[in-house]
Protein backbone atom coordinates (compact mmCIF):
# COMPACT_ATOMS: atom_id res chain seq x y z
CA UNK A 1 0.00 0.00 0.00
CA UNK A 2 2.97 2.62 1.07
CA UNK A 3 4.82 1.29 -2.16
CA UNK A 4 1.39 2.58 -4.19
CA UNK A 5 0.95 5.55 -2.44
CA UNK A 6 4.59 6.46 -3.19
CA UNK A 7 4.02 5.81 -6.88
CA UNK A 8 0.91 7.79 -7.10
CA UNK A 9 2.74 10.62 -5.09
CA UNK A 10 5.91 10.76 -7.34
CA UNK A 11 3.39 10.29 -10.45
CA UNK A 12 1.87 13.58 -9.44
CA UNK A 13 4.73 15.14 -9.17
CA UNK A 14 6.63 14.55 -11.97
CA UNK A 15 3.11 15.60 -13.66
CA UNK A 16 2.63 18.67 -12.74
CA UNK A 17 6.43 19.83 -13.19
CA UNK A 18 5.77 18.50 -17.10
CA UNK A 19 3.10 20.77 -17.04
CA UNK A 20 4.91 23.52 -15.41
CA UNK A 21 8.06 23.28 -18.26
CA UNK A 22 5.25 23.22 -20.72
CA UNK A 23 3.41 26.25 -19.79
CA UNK A 24 6.58 28.18 -19.44
CA UNK A 25 7.89 27.05 -22.68
CA UNK A 26 4.65 27.44 -24.36
CA UNK A 27 4.43 30.87 -23.07
CA UNK A 28 7.70 32.22 -23.22
CA UNK A 29 8.23 31.54 -27.03
CA UNK A 30 11.18 32.28 -28.36
CA UNK A 31 12.87 33.63 -24.98
CA UNK A 32 12.12 30.53 -23.41
CA UNK A 33 14.27 29.48 -20.44
CA UNK A 34 14.93 26.13 -21.68
CA UNK A 35 16.14 26.99 -24.86
CA UNK A 36 20.03 26.71 -23.20
CA UNK A 37 18.70 22.89 -22.52
CA UNK A 38 17.29 22.49 -26.25
CA UNK A 39 20.72 23.88 -27.22
CA UNK A 40 23.01 21.60 -25.48
CA UNK A 41 20.27 18.51 -26.37
CA UNK A 42 20.97 19.52 -30.05
CA UNK A 43 24.69 19.75 -29.46
CA UNK A 44 24.91 16.42 -27.68
CA UNK A 45 22.65 14.21 -29.69
CA UNK A 46 22.88 15.88 -32.87
CA UNK A 47 26.82 15.13 -32.45
CA UNK A 48 26.01 11.45 -31.70
CA UNK A 49 23.26 11.13 -34.68
CA UNK A 50 26.22 12.42 -37.26
CA UNK A 51 28.41 9.85 -35.91
CA UNK A 52 25.91 7.26 -35.83
CA UNK A 53 24.65 8.07 -39.11
CA UNK A 54 27.88 7.80 -40.61
CA UNK A 55 28.81 4.21 -39.31
CA UNK A 56 25.14 3.22 -39.99
CA UNK A 57 24.61 4.93 -43.29
CA UNK A 58 24.80 1.67 -45.18
CA UNK A 59 22.56 -0.02 -43.19
CA UNK A 60 19.79 2.36 -42.83
CA UNK A 61 20.31 2.41 -46.43
CA UNK A 62 19.55 -0.88 -46.85
CA UNK A 63 16.52 -1.22 -44.47
CA UNK A 64 15.33 1.95 -46.40
CA UNK A 65 15.78 -0.46 -49.97
CA UNK A 66 14.02 -3.37 -47.92
CA UNK A 67 10.89 -1.10 -46.27
CA UNK A 68 9.99 0.82 -49.68
CA UNK A 69 9.13 -3.13 -51.00
CA UNK A 70 5.85 -2.92 -50.61
CA UNK A 71 4.61 -0.29 -52.67
CA UNK A 72 6.05 -2.37 -55.65
CA UNK A 73 3.62 -5.28 -54.68
CA UNK A 74 1.68 -5.23 -57.57
CA UNK A 75 5.25 -5.72 -59.86
CA UNK A 76 6.64 -8.96 -58.14
CA UNK A 77 8.84 -9.67 -61.05
CA UNK A 78 10.16 -6.33 -61.26
CA UNK A 79 10.37 -5.82 -57.40
CA UNK A 80 12.51 -9.00 -57.42
CA UNK A 81 14.85 -7.66 -59.85
CA UNK A 82 15.31 -4.41 -58.21
CA UNK A 83 15.82 -5.73 -55.15
CA UNK A 84 18.61 -8.14 -56.25
CA UNK A 85 20.00 -4.81 -57.99
CA UNK A 86 19.51 -2.81 -54.49
CA UNK A 87 21.12 -5.37 -52.37
CA UNK A 88 23.94 -5.37 -55.15
CA UNK A 89 23.74 -1.48 -54.95
CA UNK A 90 24.81 -1.88 -51.14
CA UNK A 91 28.26 -1.82 -52.67
CA UNK A 92 29.71 1.61 -50.96
CA UNK A 93 30.47 2.58 -54.43
CA UNK A 94 27.33 2.34 -56.08
CA UNK A 95 25.55 3.86 -52.80
CA UNK A 96 28.35 6.77 -53.15
CA UNK A 97 27.77 7.39 -56.83
CA UNK A 98 24.14 7.80 -56.00
CA UNK A 99 24.52 10.30 -53.90
CA UNK A 100 26.96 12.00 -56.01
CA UNK A 101 24.48 12.24 -58.66
CA UNK A 102 21.87 13.93 -56.30
CA UNK A 103 24.86 16.11 -54.69
CA UNK A 104 25.12 17.28 -58.93
CA UNK A 105 20.88 17.45 -59.29
CA UNK A 106 20.72 19.83 -56.44
CA UNK A 107 23.98 21.84 -57.25
CA UNK A 108 22.52 22.42 -60.79
CA UNK A 109 19.45 23.70 -58.95
CA UNK A 110 21.51 26.23 -57.11
CA UNK A 111 23.64 27.17 -60.29
CA UNK A 112 20.20 27.67 -63.06
CA UNK A 113 18.69 30.10 -59.58
CA UNK A 114 21.65 31.67 -58.43
CA UNK A 115 21.64 30.47 -55.03
CA UNK A 116 24.84 30.15 -52.94
CA UNK A 117 24.20 26.38 -51.44
CA UNK A 118 26.28 24.65 -47.92
CA UNK A 119 25.01 20.96 -49.19
CA UNK A 120 24.21 18.46 -46.33
CA UNK A 121 23.40 15.29 -45.68
CA UNK A 122 19.74 14.14 -43.88
CA UNK A 123 21.41 12.14 -40.87
CA UNK A 124 17.87 11.87 -38.27
CA UNK A 125 14.18 12.08 -38.99
CA UNK A 126 11.03 12.67 -36.42
CA UNK A 127 7.48 11.97 -36.98
CA UNK A 128 7.16 9.68 -34.11
CA UNK A 129 7.15 10.32 -31.32
CA UNK A 130 5.99 14.03 -31.94
CA UNK A 131 3.76 15.17 -34.72
CA UNK A 132 6.16 17.47 -36.58
CA UNK A 133 7.76 16.23 -40.13
CA UNK A 134 11.31 17.76 -39.50
CA UNK A 135 14.87 16.57 -40.50
CA UNK A 136 18.39 17.30 -38.35
CA UNK A 137 21.35 17.91 -41.09
CA UNK A 138 24.72 17.02 -40.74
CA UNK A 139 25.66 20.97 -41.37
CA UNK A 140 25.86 23.56 -38.90
CA UNK A 141 26.83 27.15 -37.77
CA UNK A 142 30.47 26.17 -38.39
CA UNK A 143 29.19 25.91 -42.34
CA UNK A 144 27.68 29.15 -42.67
CA UNK A 145 24.19 27.29 -41.41
CA UNK A 146 21.50 29.75 -39.59
CA UNK A 147 18.05 29.72 -38.70
CA UNK A 148 15.25 30.74 -40.68
CA UNK A 149 17.48 29.72 -44.15
CA UNK A 150 15.58 27.66 -46.89
CA UNK A 151 16.67 24.26 -47.41
CA UNK A 152 16.64 22.25 -51.08
CA UNK A 153 17.16 19.57 -52.84
CA UNK A 154 17.19 18.57 -56.23
CA UNK A 155 14.16 18.93 -57.17
CA UNK A 156 12.48 21.68 -55.18
CA UNK A 157 12.05 23.23 -51.55
CA UNK A 158 12.08 20.85 -49.06
CA UNK A 159 11.82 23.03 -45.88
CA UNK A 160 13.62 25.77 -43.46
CA UNK A 161 16.11 25.91 -40.91
CA UNK A 162 14.70 26.51 -37.35
CA UNK A 163 17.98 25.63 -34.93
CA UNK A 164 21.32 25.34 -35.88
CA UNK A 165 24.08 24.38 -33.68
CA UNK A 166 27.60 23.88 -34.25
CA UNK A 167 28.07 21.02 -36.78
CA UNK A 168 24.11 20.15 -36.86
CA UNK A 169 21.02 21.32 -37.64
CA UNK A 170 17.49 20.92 -37.78
CA UNK A 171 14.99 21.60 -40.37
CA UNK A 172 11.27 21.49 -40.56
CA UNK A 173 9.75 20.50 -44.13
CA UNK A 174 6.94 21.85 -46.17
CA UNK A 175 4.98 18.83 -45.39
CA UNK A 176 4.88 19.84 -41.49
CA UNK A 177 1.26 20.87 -40.49
CA UNK A 178 2.78 24.34 -39.18
CA UNK A 179 4.43 25.38 -42.22
CA UNK A 180 3.59 28.13 -44.43
CA UNK A 181 5.48 29.22 -47.34
CA UNK A 182 4.92 32.30 -49.50
CA UNK A 183 4.38 31.15 -52.98
CA UNK A 184 3.58 32.48 -56.53
CA UNK A 185 1.79 30.45 -59.81
CA UNK A 186 4.52 30.02 -62.70
CA UNK A 187 4.17 32.78 -65.23
CA UNK A 188 2.43 35.52 -63.72
CA UNK A 189 1.62 37.63 -60.39
CA UNK A 190 -1.05 35.24 -58.45
CA UNK A 191 0.19 34.58 -54.98
CA UNK A 192 -0.56 32.10 -52.47
CA UNK A 193 0.77 30.42 -49.14
CA UNK A 194 1.42 26.41 -49.30
CA UNK A 195 0.57 24.69 -46.01
CA UNK A 196 1.98 21.30 -45.01
CA UNK A 197 -0.98 18.94 -44.77
CA UNK A 198 0.70 15.72 -43.11
CA UNK A 199 -0.31 13.04 -45.78
CA UNK A 200 3.18 11.56 -45.59
CA UNK A 201 4.81 15.08 -48.08
CA UNK A 202 2.76 13.54 -51.06
CA UNK A 203 1.03 16.47 -51.28
CA UNK A 204 0.50 20.13 -49.64
CA UNK A 205 -2.05 22.48 -50.16
CA UNK A 206 -1.60 25.62 -51.74
CA UNK A 207 -3.81 28.57 -50.92
CA UNK A 208 -4.28 30.80 -53.82
CA UNK A 209 -5.09 34.41 -52.25
CA UNK A 210 -7.01 35.86 -55.22
CA UNK A 211 -10.13 33.49 -55.29
CA UNK A 212 -10.81 34.71 -59.10
CA UNK A 213 -7.55 34.05 -60.62
CA UNK A 214 -7.15 31.26 -62.84
CA UNK A 215 -5.77 27.71 -61.56
CA UNK A 216 -5.97 25.04 -63.65
CA UNK A 217 -4.48 21.01 -62.67
CA UNK A 218 -0.87 20.76 -63.90
CA UNK A 219 -0.44 24.19 -62.62
CA UNK A 220 3.52 24.90 -61.52
CA UNK A 221 4.11 26.88 -57.90
CA UNK A 222 7.62 28.22 -57.31
CA UNK A 223 8.02 30.27 -54.06
CA UNK A 224 7.37 33.72 -53.61
CA UNK A 225 10.71 34.65 -51.65
CA UNK A 226 10.27 36.74 -48.15
CA UNK A 227 11.69 39.37 -47.10
CA UNK A 228 15.39 39.40 -47.12
CA UNK A 229 15.38 35.83 -48.47
CA UNK A 230 14.28 34.41 -45.27
CA UNK A 231 13.21 31.85 -44.10
CA UNK A 232 12.69 31.47 -48.33
CA UNK A 233 14.44 32.48 -51.24
CA UNK A 234 12.46 33.27 -54.35
CA UNK A 235 11.91 31.24 -57.32
CA UNK A 236 12.50 27.74 -56.11
CA UNK A 237 10.15 25.31 -57.57
CA UNK A 238 7.71 23.83 -54.81
CA UNK A 239 5.10 21.53 -56.95
CA UNK A 240 2.62 20.45 -59.69
CA UNK A 241 -1.08 21.42 -58.54
CA UNK A 242 -2.63 17.85 -58.68
CA UNK A 243 -6.44 18.74 -58.14
CA UNK A 244 -8.53 22.06 -57.09
CA UNK A 245 -11.18 22.47 -54.42
CA UNK A 246 -14.43 23.54 -55.30
CA UNK A 247 -14.15 26.62 -53.17
CA UNK A 248 -17.27 28.78 -53.68
CA UNK A 249 -18.06 32.27 -51.28
CA UNK A 250 -15.01 31.66 -50.48
CA UNK A 251 -12.02 34.63 -50.27
CA UNK A 252 -9.28 32.25 -51.25
CA UNK A 253 -9.04 29.05 -53.61
CA UNK A 254 -7.44 25.76 -52.28
CA UNK A 255 -5.73 23.53 -54.12
CA UNK A 256 -3.39 20.44 -53.67
CA UNK A 257 0.06 19.92 -55.18
CA UNK A 258 2.50 17.36 -55.49
CA UNK A 259 5.99 19.03 -54.46
CA UNK A 260 8.70 18.29 -56.47
CA UNK A 261 11.19 16.73 -54.12
CA UNK A 262 9.97 13.74 -52.65
CA UNK A 263 9.82 14.23 -49.19
CA UNK A 264 9.91 11.41 -47.64
CA UNK A 265 13.36 9.98 -48.71
CA UNK A 266 15.51 12.69 -48.11
CA UNK A 267 18.80 12.15 -48.65
CA UNK A 268 21.10 15.16 -50.20
CA UNK A 269 19.71 18.71 -49.49
CA UNK A 270 21.49 21.74 -49.98
CA UNK A 271 21.03 24.65 -47.44
CA UNK A 272 20.74 28.47 -49.57
CA UNK A 273 23.29 30.07 -47.39
CA UNK A 274 23.16 33.39 -49.96
CA UNK A 275 20.22 34.33 -51.66
CA UNK A 276 20.35 35.37 -55.57
CA UNK A 277 20.75 39.31 -56.28
CA UNK A 278 17.57 39.16 -58.38
CA UNK A 279 14.38 37.15 -58.13
CA UNK A 280 15.38 33.76 -60.94
CA UNK A 281 11.28 33.53 -61.51
CA UNK A 282 10.82 31.13 -63.49
CA UNK A 283 13.86 29.92 -64.51
CA UNK A 284 14.72 27.34 -62.13
CA UNK A 285 11.74 25.25 -63.10
CA UNK A 286 12.68 21.89 -64.85
CA UNK A 287 11.98 22.37 -68.29
CA UNK A 288 8.05 21.80 -69.80
CA UNK A 289 8.86 18.93 -72.30
CA UNK A 290 10.43 16.54 -69.72
CA UNK A 291 8.20 14.11 -67.70
CA UNK A 292 6.88 16.31 -64.95
CA UNK A 293 8.54 15.17 -60.90
CA UNK A 294 10.41 12.20 -62.54
CA UNK A 295 11.75 11.08 -59.38
CA UNK B 1 21.33 2.07 -15.40
CA UNK B 2 20.65 -0.67 -18.09
CA UNK B 3 17.43 0.97 -18.44
CA UNK B 4 18.95 4.21 -19.19
CA UNK B 5 21.04 2.60 -21.93
CA UNK B 6 18.23 0.86 -23.31
CA UNK B 7 16.16 4.15 -23.60
CA UNK B 8 18.33 6.52 -24.83
CA UNK B 9 19.73 4.05 -27.50
CA UNK B 10 15.92 3.43 -28.50
CA UNK B 11 15.53 7.09 -29.17
CA UNK B 12 18.98 7.22 -31.51
CA UNK B 13 17.42 4.60 -33.33
CA UNK B 14 14.17 6.19 -33.65
CA UNK B 15 14.91 9.00 -35.06
CA UNK B 16 17.96 7.48 -37.08
CA UNK B 17 16.22 4.61 -38.92
CA UNK B 18 13.26 3.98 -38.43
CA UNK B 19 11.82 7.22 -38.45
CA UNK B 20 13.82 7.50 -42.03
CA UNK B 21 12.31 4.10 -43.11
CA UNK B 22 9.97 5.58 -45.19
CA UNK B 23 6.78 2.66 -44.28
CA UNK B 24 3.49 2.56 -46.43
CA UNK B 25 1.51 5.13 -45.31
CA UNK B 26 4.14 7.63 -44.09
CA UNK B 27 3.88 6.40 -40.38
CA UNK B 28 6.57 4.48 -38.42
CA UNK B 29 6.31 2.29 -35.18
CA UNK B 30 6.73 4.18 -31.68
CA UNK B 31 9.74 2.32 -30.30
CA UNK B 32 10.53 4.63 -27.32
CA UNK B 33 7.23 3.98 -26.08
CA UNK B 34 7.30 0.30 -26.17
CA UNK B 35 10.69 0.57 -24.49
CA UNK B 36 9.40 2.85 -21.85
CA UNK B 37 6.50 0.18 -21.57
CA UNK B 38 8.83 -2.48 -21.14
CA UNK B 39 10.90 -1.10 -19.01
CA UNK B 40 8.52 0.34 -16.58
CA UNK B 41 6.81 -3.60 -17.05
CA UNK B 42 10.07 -4.96 -15.42
CA UNK B 43 10.30 -2.37 -12.42
CA UNK B 44 7.08 -1.38 -11.38
CA UNK B 45 5.48 1.76 -10.97
CA UNK B 46 7.87 4.16 -9.51
CA UNK B 47 10.45 3.17 -11.30
CA UNK B 48 8.28 3.29 -14.09
CA UNK B 49 7.15 7.07 -13.94
CA UNK B 50 10.81 8.32 -13.28
CA UNK B 51 12.15 6.96 -16.49
CA UNK B 52 8.97 7.78 -18.27
CA UNK B 53 9.64 11.22 -17.35
CA UNK B 54 13.31 10.95 -18.15
CA UNK B 55 12.68 9.36 -21.83
CA UNK B 56 9.86 12.24 -22.31
CA UNK B 57 12.53 14.59 -21.38
CA UNK B 58 14.72 13.06 -23.94
CA UNK B 59 12.28 13.29 -26.69
CA UNK B 60 11.52 16.39 -25.91
CA UNK B 61 15.50 17.73 -26.46
CA UNK B 62 16.85 15.04 -29.08
CA UNK B 63 16.74 16.70 -32.49
CA UNK B 64 15.11 17.20 -34.95
CA UNK B 65 12.47 18.32 -32.20
CA UNK B 66 10.06 21.19 -33.03
CA UNK B 67 7.62 20.54 -30.38
CA UNK B 68 7.48 22.01 -26.70
CA UNK B 69 9.30 20.82 -23.86
CA UNK B 70 7.53 18.93 -21.42
CA UNK B 71 4.99 17.79 -23.84
CA UNK B 72 6.39 14.29 -23.77
CA UNK B 73 7.57 14.23 -20.28
CA UNK B 74 4.21 14.30 -19.33
CA UNK B 75 3.06 11.79 -21.50
CA UNK B 76 5.43 9.60 -21.20
CA UNK B 77 5.63 9.59 -16.97
CA UNK B 78 1.56 8.61 -17.13
CA UNK B 79 2.45 5.65 -19.39
CA UNK B 80 5.29 4.82 -17.23
CA UNK B 81 3.11 4.61 -14.12
CA UNK B 82 0.50 2.98 -16.19
CA UNK B 83 2.67 0.26 -17.39
CA UNK B 84 4.60 -0.03 -14.07
CA UNK B 85 0.97 -0.78 -11.91
CA UNK B 86 -0.22 -3.32 -15.04
CA UNK B 87 -3.40 -3.08 -16.40
CA UNK B 88 -5.12 -6.39 -16.49
CA UNK B 89 -2.66 -9.10 -17.87
CA UNK B 90 1.12 -8.01 -19.37
CA UNK B 91 -0.72 -7.58 -22.97
CA UNK B 92 -3.65 -5.78 -22.34
CA UNK B 93 -1.22 -3.51 -20.03
CA UNK B 94 0.87 -2.78 -23.74
CA UNK B 95 -2.34 -2.44 -25.94
CA UNK B 96 -3.78 0.21 -23.10
CA UNK B 97 -0.39 1.82 -23.07
CA UNK B 98 0.04 1.75 -26.68
CA UNK B 99 -3.42 3.22 -27.57
CA UNK B 100 -3.30 5.91 -24.50
CA UNK B 101 0.61 7.54 -25.51
CA UNK B 102 -0.46 9.13 -28.77
CA UNK B 103 -4.10 9.97 -27.70
CA UNK B 104 -2.71 11.79 -24.50
CA UNK B 105 -0.26 13.63 -26.55
CA UNK B 106 -2.95 14.86 -29.05
CA UNK B 107 -4.85 16.00 -26.53
CA UNK B 108 -2.08 17.86 -24.99
CA UNK B 109 -1.03 19.46 -28.31
CA UNK B 110 -4.76 20.09 -28.79
CA UNK B 111 -4.49 22.06 -25.24
CA UNK B 112 -1.82 24.70 -26.11
CA UNK B 113 -3.52 24.70 -29.50
CA UNK B 114 -0.43 22.82 -31.20
CA UNK B 115 -1.21 23.70 -35.16
CA UNK B 116 -0.10 20.32 -35.86
CA UNK B 117 -2.62 18.40 -34.34
CA UNK B 118 -5.72 18.24 -36.28
CA UNK B 119 -8.83 16.22 -37.38
CA UNK B 120 -6.92 14.89 -39.95
CA UNK B 121 -3.79 13.73 -36.94
CA UNK B 122 -6.58 11.78 -35.02
CA UNK B 123 -8.22 9.86 -38.16
CA UNK B 124 -4.78 9.26 -40.43
CA UNK B 125 -1.42 9.98 -38.64
CA UNK B 126 -2.74 8.11 -34.67
CA UNK B 127 -4.31 5.27 -35.89
CA UNK B 128 -1.25 4.54 -38.43
CA UNK B 129 0.80 4.82 -36.09
CA UNK B 130 -0.94 2.50 -33.36
CA UNK B 131 -1.11 0.09 -35.71
CA UNK B 132 2.51 -0.22 -36.50
CA UNK B 133 3.23 -0.20 -32.88
CA UNK B 134 1.29 -3.06 -31.98
CA UNK B 135 3.01 -4.77 -35.10
CA UNK B 136 6.47 -3.92 -33.48
CA UNK B 137 5.75 -4.67 -29.59
CA UNK B 138 5.67 -8.17 -29.72
CA UNK B 139 9.53 -7.87 -30.78
CA UNK B 140 9.89 -5.66 -27.58
CA UNK B 141 8.61 -7.39 -25.49
CA UNK B 142 10.00 -10.53 -26.11
CA UNK B 143 13.11 -8.70 -25.70
CA UNK B 144 12.32 -7.31 -22.77
CA UNK B 145 11.13 -10.98 -21.45
CA UNK B 146 14.54 -12.14 -21.97
CA UNK B 147 16.46 -9.26 -20.11
CA UNK B 148 13.93 -9.38 -17.34
CA UNK B 149 14.95 -13.42 -17.02
CA UNK B 150 18.33 -12.85 -17.39
CA UNK B 151 17.96 -10.38 -14.82
CA UNK B 152 16.25 -12.51 -12.31
CA UNK B 153 19.24 -15.41 -12.92
CA UNK B 154 21.75 -12.75 -11.99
Amino acid sequence: MGESRRARLILGTLLTVALIILTVDHRTGEGSPFQPVRTAGAWLFGGAEQVVGTVGRPVSDFLHAVASAPSAQNDIKRLRAENSRLRAGLDANRLDAARSAQLKRMLGLAGRGGYKVVSANVIARRGAPGFEDAVQLDAGTDDGVRPEMTVLNGDGLVGRVIQASRSTSTAVLISDRASAAGARLEGGEEIGVVHGVGENGRLVQFRLLDSTAPMTRGGRIVSFGSQRGAPYVPGVPIGVIERVEATPGELTRVAFARPYADLTALDVVGVVVGAPARDPRDAVLPQRGRKEGAR
Amino acid sequence: MMAVLIVLVTVLVQVIVVNRLGLPGGAAPDLVLLAVVGVAMARGPVAGTVIGFCAGLLVDVVPPTAHLLGQYAFVLALVGYLAGRGVGSPVTTVIVCVLIAPLLAAGLGGLISDPRVTVATLTEQIPLTIVYTLIASPVVMWLNGRGGQLRYAA
